[in-house]
């Protein structure tokens, strides 16, 4: 049995309790959690071995209903390294649930509450919001970007002293959408590209993004959303400037955001192109983006070895390799628009 | 106390013989077949490392050509000037078909690009690059399939470059970019007994494929493969060794190479793992060893018990003995020798109680026997002799005249000298003449002459031995004289029908007559004078006229009414 320092690894529950007294105050908190470690502590071993348990941090820049695929497949990766939630391992969720102003502000508070590893899912603004609230806890990280341009972290082999993730290849492949959305219009002199003014890549991704036009030899209408009500407008502006179709940038805030951009789309009859596979999915027309399943398993595997005990700078970047194309034929034949044979024997999944 | 010092007890002496006998050939055959065991599981265990290395050669190698081959099919067609659309497609569905290409690139029969397709950056189409001087393209034509060095994308994930020249050079060149990150689906289902695996190296050492794909990701860091290439070195061309992996665990390792881009597959498996049907014969053959160990020692106790334990027996039997108890008796059934010895011992011991029991009463019977009467009672082997009955026998008695007033005064010494020699001359006579000694009191004898042993003409005997009494005596009286002693000497016989046998009680036995016959020769000896021998008529009737002896008339006899006829015997006196 081991008395517990206070404010080390707790269950869930007891961090739910403890959340619900925050309005307590601070220092209010913390004598009552020392109480309750206390007492846990001397009344029944269980209890003590409950609290033994490590506890994962997970930021969350969105709520609950719009990640449940992507925790399903980190729940997958650390099952993969022998953790289960409630038996062996506890996780303290955090959600920003769409506001990722407040990612700061969350991953202070779960720095304040000591848990063992936090987890940085869902793009580079959360990994970055993790970053920067603490230097010596292990974060890891999962984000479409590149963490070596982002500054997250400082090579892919050898990332840092506490951070390390998954890449999926999202944010890099942007001008393979607007090379497609140009193979499947060829005629349009001009598309449209939307992108996301908040994002820490935006820069770079309409960079390549002109330089790709420049090759391909299409005009470029950039149009910038960074919520949800400015999305009609980006629809309507594509009617209005005609531009041939829409090209998304990477941005996790667009990818969480799919089925709305796929009615948006089909309602404004613009033939789109996101990141994510839930669009097409949603009647969007296609998507060209990393496989989210396989980085979010990855990252759950990662953040099982460090709570194993492994040093994250042990742990090099993992780039997710595959990136999936999946187009939507019934979405096509309702904007009038058809495939050609090369972009159909290139799809990784074909939606009739 | 000497003899004990250094005494080894022959129980430890068999104990420790018998022990090793069969402890030693034990341990013996335990070694042997250990360090045979240990040999062959060793030989064993290098084999199937040998053939799960080849066989895991042969998947990774299995991975790359079924890239190339799939490569193939880009370049079977020959190429002409006009924009080529089904090879992009034939390219595109090549690409889903194999995820670990990540860019691929055509090149017509002038080596002029025609198509570069990625799945990261833009494709290119038709740019018509003159590819010529690539030393992909160069090698490709030497050897039609090439492989190029690995490389580490961004220091990261490794690359192979694969390049395919046609059977023909108007079908062109196709150069592949393969992730080779994607050999870990293979690698990590190659698995080496529970916990070992594979690992690839390429030519120069560094670390392609593993299990643990964060070490991949670091492969091209000299300190990562370094572990790896120290194994790889160690097996060298000896196909297997035992060394330490990066986690400093003791492994069995063994390598095969893969053909085509020369690299190394390296398989190995924890040495406790490998090791574990040598370690868990030993451990058997060490338990029969102890079990047998203490086999042994339980065989050799039970038998040195078995060896001992009579002679132990022995000892004790002969101290038993020697303590004087005749009748111990030691019970050995081994059926040997010992048995045989034990059986001797007894008939000893019965032996020896016999014999004491014959001296015991021999000494009880020379009590009142002349020597040879007793030897001949004892050679009869029974005391039926001694048994009461009636029978003819001749009684005598003697005493000293005078003693009582002599006795008492002269000194105790004088008195027991007297009668010292006077005891020792009459006991010489009864034993020369086979009487049988009654009893003595104090100057007085009772001789008994034809009991128990009836003797030739007892008579006559019995009237030898009063004269050669008398003649003894006078002698010694003679000498006493001198010394001033006046003592006399005189004999009386009867002859008659007695009872006689044996009376006492306990150990305490005597030998007696009883009848008129003994009373009457008691008054006979009571009534001689100094130097007279009275007999009754019977004694003189027995003797006859072989001696001359002479009628002494009837003298009135104390108990008998009437006068009894007396006859006396003259002797030579000295």
């Amino acid at each position: 049995m081991r008395p517990m320092p206070i404010g080390e690894s707790m269950t869930s529950a007891e961090l739910n309790a403890v959340t619900c007294g925050r309005k307590f105050g601070r220092i209010g908190r913390r004598d009552v959690l020392a109480l309750l470690a206390g007492a846990a502590a001397w009344t029944s071993p269980s209890h003590a071995q409950r609290l033994a348990i490590p506890v994962i941090g997970y930021l969350c820049p969105e709520s609950p209903g719009l990640f449940a695929s992507r925790l399903k497949a980190f729940h997958e990766g650390l099952g993969e390294i022998g953790f289960f939630e409630g038996r062996n391992v506890a996780i303290d969720y955090q959600w920003a649930d769409g506001q990722y102003k407040r990612l700061p502000a969350l991953a202070a508070d779960l720095v304040a509450r000591n848990v063992d590893v936090i987890v940085a899912p869902g793009g580079a603004p959360v990994a970055l919001a993790a970053k920067a609230a603490t230097a010596s806890k292990t974060i890891v990280f999962e984000m479409g970007g590149d963490p070596v341009q982002l500054g997250v972290v400082d090579s892919l082999p050898r990332p840092g002293a506490n951070i390390t993730g998954v890449s999926s290849l999202s944010v890099e492949v942007s001008p393979k959408r607007l090379e497609m959305m140009h193979e499947l219009l060829p005629t349009a002199a001009k598309l449209a590209v939307a992108a996301n003014p908040t994002s820490p890549t935006v820069n770079s991704q309409l960079e390549k993004l002109r330089s790709a036009a420049e090759i391909l030899g299409v005009g470029l209408e950039v149009l910038m959303a960074s919520t949800e009500n400015e999305f009609e407008a980006v629809f309507a502006a594509v009617t209005k400037e005609a531009a041939g179709g829409l090209v998304f940038t990477s941005d996790p805030y667009f990818a969480f955001r799919s089925g709305q951009l796929a009615a948006l789309a089909q309602r404004y009859g613009v033939p789109a192109i996101t990141q994510s596979r839930d669009f097409p999915i949603s009647g969007g027309l296609m998507s060209y983006g990393g496989d989210f399943v396989q980085s979010h398993r990855r990252a759950g595997i990662y953040a099982g070895r460090v709570l194993k005990g492994e040093r994250p700078s042990d742990l090099p970047v993992q780039l997710v390799t595959k990136v999936e194309l999946i187009i939507n034929l019934k979405a096509a034949k309702s904007l009038g628009l058809e495939f050609s044979p090369s972009l159909v024997s290139g799809a990784d999944e074909v939606m009739e | 106390m000497e003899v004990r010092q250094g005494f080894r007890s022959l129980f430890q002496k068999y104990l420790l013989v018998l022990f090793m006998a069969v402890a030693t050939p034990l341990a013996i055959n335990a070694v042997i077949e250990a360090w045979f065991g240990y040999r062959d599981q060793r030989a064993r265990l290098d084999q199937l490392l040998g053939v799960q290395a080849t066989s895991a050669a042969a998947e990774i190698h299995d991975f790359i050509y079924g890239i190339t081959n799939d490569l193939g099919w880009l370049v079977q067609l020959p190429w002409n000037d006009e924009p080529d659309e089904r090879r992009r497609t034939d390219a595109l569905r090549l690409f889903r078909q194999a995820p670990a290409i990540v860019t691929l690139t055509l090149l017509d029969h002038r080596s002029l690009e025609r198509l570069y397709i990625s799945r990261i950056g833009l494709n290119r189409i038709d740019s018509r690059t003159d590819r010529s001087f690539d030393p992909a393209v160069i090698g490709a034509r030497a050897a039609r399939t090439w492989f190029g060095d690995v490389t580490y994308n961004r220091g990261s994930e490794p690359h192979l470059t694969i390049a395919i020249f046609g059977n023909r050079p108007s079908v062109g060149t196709v150069i592949a970019e393969v992730n080779l990150k994607l050999i870990w689906d293979v690698i990590s289902a190659i698995k080496v007994g529970k916990t070992g695996f594979a690992f690839v190296l390429d030519r120069p050492g560094r670390l392609i494929a593993h299990p643990d794909i964060s070490l991949v990701l670091r492969g091209a860091e000299e300190a990562t493969s370094r572990p790896f290439q120290a194994i790889r070195d160690a097996i060298g061309s000896a196909g297997s060794t035992t060394g330490r992996d990066i986690n400093g665990r003791d492994v069995a390792a063994a390598a095969a190479p893969v053909a085509g881009p020369d690299w190394t597959v390296v398989v190995q498996q924890p040495l406790s793992e490998a090791f574990g049907p040598i370690y868990s014969a030993l451990k058997r053959t060490a338990a029969i060893l102890a079990i047998g160990t203490v086999i042994a020692g339980l065989l050799a106790y039970a038998l040195a018990h078995r060896m001992t334990e009579p002679i132990r027996r022995l000892e004790e039997g002969t101290e038993r003995i020697r303590a004087g108890f005749f009748d111990h008796r030691i019970t050995i059934e081994t059926g040997d020798e010992l048995q045989r010895l034990a059986n001797s011992f007894n008939r000893m011991a019965a032996d020896l109680s016999l014999a004491q029991a014959h001296q015991e009463r021999i000494a009880r019977l020379r009590r009142f026997l002349a020597p040879q009467v007793a030897d001949l009672v004892d050679r009869t082997g029974d005391d039926s002799v001694l048994e009461g009955r009636r029978t003819e026998v001749v009684v005598v008695f003697c005493d000293l005249r005078g003693f009582t007033s002599f006795s008492a005064g002269v000194a105790p010494e004088d008195v027991m000298t007297v009668l010292s020699e006077y005891y020792e001359a009459l006991g010489r006579i009864i034993t020369q003449f086979a009487a049988t000694l009654i009893s003595f009191t104090g100057d007085g004898l009772m001789v008994l002459v034809n009991a128990p042993v009836p003797v030739e003409e007892p008579a006559l005997r019995a009237v030898e031995l009063a004269v050669e009494m008398q003649r003894s005596v006078q002698e010694l009286i003679a000498g006493w004289r001198s010394r001033g002693y006046r003592v006399g000497f005189g004999v009386g016989l009867a002859s008659g029908s007695a009872t006689v046998g044996r009376i006492g009680y306990e150990s305490r036995f005597d030998y007696t007559a009883i009848g008129s016959v003994v009373n009457l020769a008691a008054r006979l000896c009571a009534s001689a004078a100094d130097r007279e021998i009275l007999m009754d008529a019977e004694v003189a009737e027995g003797v006859g006229g072989r001696r001359s002896l002479t009628g002494l008339g009837n003298r009135q006899i104390k108990g008998y009414d009437e006068a009894v006829p007396v006859f006396g015997i003259s002797f030579d006196t000295p």
